[in-house]
């Protein structure tokens, strides 16, 4: 084994995400067994990342790969490093105290307004999870498992 | 969270497995090689992401295996530094928390990493935050929490003899444990922000 270059490129997990469940979904189709610590690390992974908070918990999905370069130019005006991006494809922040934890040096890098655009543009292309039950008027069944 | 990284290797196909199509029984091989596996400085593997380039099989003299030379892309858990993830309590200490994903388990937040005003409740074994209105929040087994990667820590599981005891003592220690922090608002139980 040779590792040629370690960091070829970063994966988002919606990536990540959709990548495994094609190749879960292709391996059935054609009633192909994946070695066992493939399908165990497989499961485990999509288990991960749909449990809430994380965005891929939610359904209707809220975005696909598609949303990235939709975001990424919205965010182009705030110059927001590649990292911090791809923890807001991830994590997606639909609240300041959440972008925090995903910005570095939020407060001395952004004013209020600025916070605030940020988060509506992270809802605006990655969707938010509904408001709890007891908000809602009808439905209150909806729940965001 | 997940880089891919390029690898070049040799990859050995039985007879057994000739009947299937070679992208699929190199594929297969690759994966069981390294999925759910650390490579040192590299990270946890998920699976193969794509197949870049093949040789042509050639049949070793006495085995019968088909060796391939293959280049390929490993889809590969590991956060960069300062990254922000997931995860859930999974046991408290006097010395900090645990923390584990479904899939990756040796995730350390270490109790000076935690808010100031942060204490340890040895009845309940478990840390709890002590806001200035005398409000305790507590950092329960299982909650979702956010949390920063600040470190990274590294253990080749190399036994140094081939001794039974050497090889169990070896297999003990994780290959790949992570260092975090919750020392910033929005940071911690996720529940305690949304």
């Amino acid at each position: 084994m040779r590792v040629i270059e370690a960091q070829n490129a970063v994966l988002t997990n919606v990536e990540v995400y959709e990548f495994l469940n094609d190749q879960a979904r292709q391996h059935h189709k054609e009633k192909r067994r994946a070695p066992g610590n493939l399908e165990t690390v497989r499961k485990e992974l999509l288990q991960y990342l749909e449990s809430s908070p994380n965005p891929m918990s939610q359904r209707p999905l809220p975005y696909n790969v598609a949303a990235i370069p939709i975001l990424i130019k919205k965010l182009r005006p705030y110059s927001i490093s590649k990292g911090e991006c791809v923890m807001i494809m991830n994590l997606r922040p639909t609240s300041i105290a959440n972008l925090n934890a995903v910005l570095e040096d939020m407060e001395g890098r952004f004013n209020e307004d600025a916070q605030q655009s940020i988060v509506d543009i992270v809802i605006e292309v990655l969707g938010q999870f509904p408001p709890p039950p007891e908000e809602e008027e009808g439905d209150a069944m909806q729940t965001t498992e | 969270m997940f880089i891919l990284t390029k690898i070049a290797d040799l990859v050995q196909i039985p007879p057994s497995q000739f009947e299937q199509h070679s992208r699929i029984a190199i594929e297969n091989n690759i994966n069981a090689k390294y999925s759910n596996r650390v490579i040192q400085k590299i990270g946890l593997c998920i699976c193969m992401f794509d197949l870049l380039w093949a040789s042509e099989g050639l049949i070793g003299h006495g085995t019968g295996l088909v060796n391939v030379n293959v280049e390929f892309r490993m889809i590969v858990f590991r956060p960069f530094k300062g990254e922000t993830l997931f995860g859930r309590i999974s046991s408290s200490t006097p010395e900090g928390l645990n923390i584990r994903t479904e899939f990756f388990e040796d995730i350390f937040v270490p109790y000076k990493e935690l808010p100031e005003s942060t204490e340890f409740d040895h009845n309940e074994q478990s840390w709890i935050w002590v806001l200035e209105d005398d409000e305790r929040m507590h950092y329960d087994k299982n909650e979702m929490v956010r949390f920063q990667v600040i470190d990274e820590v590294w253990n080749d599981q190399m036994p140094e003899t081939v001794e039974d005891e050497d090889m169990e003592n070896a297999k003990k220690v994780s290959p790949y444990s992570i260092q975090g922090t919750m020392m910033k608002e929005g940071l911690g139980v996720c529940l305690w922000w949304d």
